[in-house]
């Protein structure tokens, strides 16, 4: 009878456009497309102003040597045209006014400081509102700094090597899965949350409120089934619909990474593949499952008390923020799946998830996270029976 | 057959419903001490007011809710101790169709012909019989959505006798329908009453009353002010017409 019913209420809700977009349109379609259009977006930014050929104004000493050194320089550092000023003021005021894009301050006595072995200020000019010319400045200064270091050493007569007796080399032992669970891990529970959440919450209350308004409900009730199988076969459309979207987000976060080139750097795209066993897939969809059930229990008494479809919608909603909030806990560096977090309620999934991610899940942990979340399902569970036993509640 | 002895139903005031109804009272009573006999091959009609407390007793037969005390029984069950065996034998139809909007209606009565489980054959048969009878067979692969309120009518009444039941309970059956589709209910209130099913429905359009039923009672403030035969009603009524025979009832 609970299948008979659940198969009615999956139609049903399969049929809704509301709850498809939100279930499944939506949790696919937002990774492939938000990541192409930001990937595309800022390498283009990237390539134009790497590509832009800059007017370069120059104040100050034009026989120092910086000048034909910056002549010089290969195009690859980035494209330039120079051009000269009479005073420093109207090189700020071409700055301000877009004529040129930066601006080289020589200091009138470079000679001397030069013929002294004195430091040499160079000053830049750029407008930083305007991206990658602080960078484009940056790297002519590299340039030239390097080329001042090496003349300067060379006429001291001194071997570069020498004066750097320390070679500080960093060396990190931590795993590239640690490192992509550290970094990235905080961003799986996120999906597991906010789409999970959103995809329990318009069956949820199409399924009870939904009932209540189409005056459907009434008819239902005076049939041979008890309320706990109606519950349940609404429930499971319910739960089915939460792990459907946390799903679709999943699935399209894969093929993003997958086929639409946005991770380009190999290695990370060896242990995105190496992680995606099917151990880590059956231990990260059997944390998901309580959640989402958690998620159903805490929706439908809400759906079950609410008088109207915008009712529910206005309780159900601030509960996703709080939700989300939650799942922001993953991206904090430092807060770890422990004794303590495990007991925490959704920062304890979070915790998990991250800690699958990197290889570092303690079973005990799980254990505890899993149980709380559990409980928390079954205790969701009894409060939506009782719920949806009461008179006063199921019928308007 | 049903049978209704010292039917009560309090219901529990919110604070926001004590202050829409201007009371301090935290218990409101619907029902107040109802009994009365349907019989099989009969209908019966229960009349009264808005607010009268038609539609509660109605829910209390249908066991959609539970009463604070009495006893109900519907075709020899104990409804209050066994709802669920009680729903087998009760079909239930009131006038704002419930259905759901993005059903077939062929989806809509195998749904519930499932849920009262009734077998495939006497399914199919019972479909064939019902769409022909009410002329279904041109919307039946039709969304509930796109049809006509009297087609959903027809889809509604279907529903209602999919499992061919002993007991039909109709609440407001014509509230809000067209001339056209309140004949296809009062058609379906005479067949039922020719197969010898139990028929109960409420009202408050003395005429419909009147072509209709047998025995009737007039409740109003939960409880009852009369009951009888419709035959009795007419030749002991002391106003000129039916309506205002009705009215002073109430009034008194």
């Amino acid at each position: 009878m609970i299948f008979t019913i659940f198969k009615k209420e999956l139609i049903d809700t399969l049929r809704d456009k509301r709850t498809m977009r939100t279930m499944l349109l939506i949790p696919l379609l937002v990774f492939p497309i938000t990541l192409t259009v930001f990937v595309n977006v800022s390498s283009s930014f990237e390539k134009k102003a790497s590509e832009e050929q800059l007017k370069i104004g120059v104040w100050g000493d034009l026989g120092a040597k910086y000048w034909s050194q910056l002549k010089e320089m290969p195009d690859g550092i980035g494209k330039k045209k120079l051009k000269t000023f009479e005073d420093s003021s109207a090189l700020k005021r071409a700055i301000e006014q877009g004529d040129i894009q930066l601006g080289l301050i020589i200091p009138k006595n470079e000679s001397e400081l030069a013929r002294t072995k004195q430091p040499i200020p160079l000053t830049w000019l750029f407008d930083a509102t305007s991206i990658g010319r602080q960078e484009r400045a940056e790297s002519y200064m590299n340039y030239l700094s390097n080329k001042a270091e090496a003349i300067r050493l060379q006429e001291l007569g001194v071997d570069m090597e020498k004066i750097h007796p320390l070679i500080p080399v960093y060396q990190n032992c931590a795993s590239d899965k640690k490192m992509i669970g550290q970094l990235a891990g905080g961003f799986l529970p996120y999906i597991f949350i906010a789409f999970g959440f959103i995809g329990c919450m318009y069956p949820a209350i199409d399924l009870f409120t939904g009932e209540k308004e189409r005056g459907t409900i009434e008819t239902l009730l005076t049939t041979p089934i008890s309320r706990w199988q109606i519950l349940v076969g609404k429930m499971l459309v319910i739960v089915s619909s939460g792990m459907l979207a946390a799903t679709c987000a999943l699935i399209g976060l894969f093929v993003s990474i997958e086929f639409l080139d946005i991770v380009q750097n190999k290695e990370i795209l060896d242990i995105v593949h190496g992680i995606l066993t099917p151990l880590f897939i059956v231990s990260m969809f059997s944390l998901l499952l309580p959640l989402v059930v958690f998620f159903a229990g805490v929706m439908i008494p809400i759906a079950v008390y609410a008088k109207s479809f915008k009712e529910a919608q206005s309780i159900i909603t601030p509960l996703n923020f709080v939700m989300v909030l939650l799942a922001m806990i993953g991206f904090f560096p430092g807060i770890e799946l422990n004794a303590m977090t495990a007991a925490i309620p959704v920062v304890n999934i979070v915790l998990a998830t991250k800690e699958l991610i990197s290889g570092t899940l303690s079973i005990g942990y799980y254990a505890i996270s899993l149980g709380i979340m559990l409980i928390l399902a079954t205790l969701s569970v009894v409060v939506s029976y009782k719920q949806f036993g009461k008179e006063s509640r199921i019928l308007n | 057959m049903i049978k209704v002895s010292h039917l009560r139903k309090e219901f529990e005031l919110s604070r926001q419903q004590q202050k829409e109804l201007n009371t301090s009272d935290k218990i409101a009573l619907a029902v107040n001490d109802v009994s009365f006999e349907c019989q099989a091959g009969k209908v019966y009609s229960l009349l009264g007011p808005n607010g009268a407390g038609k539609t509660t007793t109605l829910r209390m037969l249908s066991t959609i809710l539970t009463p604070t005390s009495g006893g109900i029984e519907i075709a020899g069950i104990d409804a209050v101790k066994y709802p669920q065996e009680a729903r087998k034998k009760i079909g239930f139809l009131t006038g704002s169709t419930g259905l759901y909007a993005r059903l077939t209606p062929i989806e809509i009565i195998d749904y519930f012909a499932a849920l009262y489980q009734v077998p495939n054959k006497e399914r199919d048969e019972r479909k064939k019989y019902l769409f022909h009878l009410l002329n279904m067979e041109d919307f039946l692969q039709k969304r509930i959505g796109k049809l006509s309120t009297g087609m959903k009518q027809k889809v509604s009444i279907c529903r209602t006798m999919i499992h061919n039941p002993e007991v039909v309970i109709f609440d407001e059956p014509t509230s809000g329908l067209d001339v056209i589709t309140a004949e296809n209910i009062i058609k379906l209130i005479r067949d039922c009453k020719d197969q010898g099913k139990t028929v109960i429905f409420s009202s408050h359009i003395m005429s419909e009353v009147d072509l209709l039923c047998d025995d009737l009672a007039i409740i109003h403030k939960g409880a009852l002010k009369y009951q009888g035969s419709m035959t009795d009603f007419r030749q002991h009524m002391e106003a000129t017409n039916l309506t205002e025979e009705f009215i002073r009832i109430v009034q008194r």
